[in-house]
């Protein structure tokens, strides 16, 4: 399950973690003692005029036990981060199961997908007025026979200048439909694949950011470089009170609950920030649907008569 | 009181309001809403006898009900049908076939007509080389069969089909192959 980061405070003295940059190029070393204390005196030092972040020595996050292990597919693995600082500081490493995360993308799937999720509340209001609905129209224009012209019943029939239209638009037109389950569930596959293997999925501890300023989270993205939108997604849909007020002002950081994950969203935004309890949540799913005993079941809730 | 009585008044009503086409047949017991119009209980001996078992008889339950999760396939070695577990390890060719969750061959036999029933042999779950892994079975049907084999191989969907049923000689192959 998500282990949470315990912030220890020590009575002697003050532990003071240095920043730790992300260096792609050469080995990230994990010496624990690569991350002690050094014997800095002035809090104010810190930009933000936050207080200094006290951790235990590093790696926190190490191990994730799988379900259903892979038998020959290889494990992928990504960093966690933390959101305590602005700079990024690496908590650990964690496994991630490649049915769910290393997937091949089935791009037709996706764009089923965002096509679906769009198409399916959409309703058409566009309306235009049958013969019968016209203004006018019930009285025989002519004769049958004698005028020498064409013969008509009505000035509105769909022949006529300003009459009724056949097969317009009817109002209200609703475009829902179901899409089948298994393509719901790979088009959720294929797109946190595709997010991973892009460097747009990251994974952090959890969501509890120091302040409720809307400037930290602006700095922390930036530093970082996590694109201009970014979805912070938990296991739970009630979140820490300064992220939610953090993200609030603006309209591009959005907070999501698991149950809301969908690939429009996904695809929407350029970064996918899930947390560890996330992670655990959205494997645990996915992987029971592929392994469920009862496949039927999974896609009766939704199965309509007429569909 | 009268609040009370008055309640259970409009509630007795509704209930003889509700009209349902067996009540004629059968009694339907009334569910009285205050104390005084209920029966009152009466000794032990009137009602049936009950005794409490140990809560580890919940297992013959829970026994009964089926796996939510496909279950592993027993491994001591025998069984009986054709069925042959997965292997532990791949074998080494440039493509592998992923048995189904319930362990079996990814071979499909369909029917896909428009006006005549044309039976297709379909292989899916392919990983890998796909194109290296359709010319080493249709070479291997065309051997078997004599005669030539029609193929599509459908590289977004990373699934092979074959004109004709030749399920049984896919799967064999497969089981040959070390799938």
């Amino acid at each position: 399950m998500a282990t949470k980061i315990i912030n220890k405070t020590v009575t002697e003295f003050s532990l003071r973690i240095t920043r730790c940059f992300f260096v792609p190029s050469k080995a990230i070393q994990t010496n624990a003692a690569l991350f002690q204390e050094r014997s800095e005196t002035s809090i104010t030092n810190v930009a933000e005029q936050l207080l200094p972040t006290i951790r235990p020595p590093l790696p926190i996050i190490y191990s994730r036990k799988l379900a259903f292990p892979p038998k020959f597919k290889a494990v992928r693995q990504a960093w966690v981060s933390n959101m305590d600082t602005v700079e990024e500081e690496k908590l650990g490493l964690i496994d991630l199961h490649p049915e769910v995360f290393a997937e091949r993308p089935r791009v037709d799937i996706i764009h089923e997908n965002v096509r679906w999720q769009q198409l399916y509340r959409h309703v058409s209001y566009a309306n235009t007025k049958v013969k019968y609905e016209v203004r006018g129209g019930g009285r025989k224009p002519r004769p049958q026979k004698g005028s020498g012209r064409s013969r008509h019943g009505s000035i509105r029939s769909p022949i006529w200048r300003g009459g009724g239209i056949v097969h317009g638009p009817r109002s209200p037109t609703p475009y829902f439909y179901m899409l089948s389950f298994n393509a719901r569930l790979n088009g959720l596959r294929s797109t946190l694949s595709a997010k991973l293997a892009q460097d747009d999925l990251h994974i952090v501890d959890s969501l509890d950011i120091p302040t409720d300023d809307p400037s930290y989270l602006e700095k922390l993205v930036e530093e970082r470089g996590w694109g201009p939108a970014v979805l912070f997604v938990d296991d739970n849909d009630i979140m820490p009170l300064n992220i939610t007020a953090a993200s609030d002002v603006h309209g591009h950081y959005n907070l999501m609950p698991v149950y809301g994950l969908n690939v429009h969203s996904m695809l929407k935004h350029h970064t996918l920030v899930l947390t560890l309890a996330a992670v655990e949540r959205i494997e645990e799913r996915l992987l029971f649907h592929l392994n469920r005993n009862d496949a039927a079941e999974a896609g009766r809730k939704y199965k309509l008569d007429s569909l | 009181m009268a609040s009370a009585a008055a309640r259970s008044f409009v509630f007795r009503q509704h209930i003889n309001t509700c009209r349902l086409d067996f009540a004629s047949c059968l009694n339907i017991k009334s569910f009285y809403s205050s104390y005084s119009a209920n029966p009152k209980e009466k000794s032990p001996e009137h009602y049936t006898q009950y005794h409490e078992v140990s809560s580890d008889n919940w297992k013959f339950v829970e026994r009964l009900k089926p796996p939510t999760v496909v279950p592993s396939f027993p491994k001591n070695g025998s069984y009986f049908s054709d069925w042959t577990p997965p292997p532990d390890t791949p074998p080494n060719l440039p493509y592998f076939v992923k048995r189904t969750k319930n362990f079996m061959v990814p071979v499909y036999l369909n029917f896909e007509a428009i006006r005549n029933q044309r039976k297709i042999t379909m292989v899916k779950h392919i990983e890998g080389d796909i194109w290296a892994m359709e010319k080493d079975i249709k070479s291997h049907l065309e051997e078997v069969t004599k005669r030539p084999v029609v193929s599509q191989v459908h590289e977004v969907g990373m699934y092979i089909k074959f004109r004709g049923d030749y399920a049984l000689h896919v799967k064999k192959w497969l089981l040959n192959a070390g799938f």
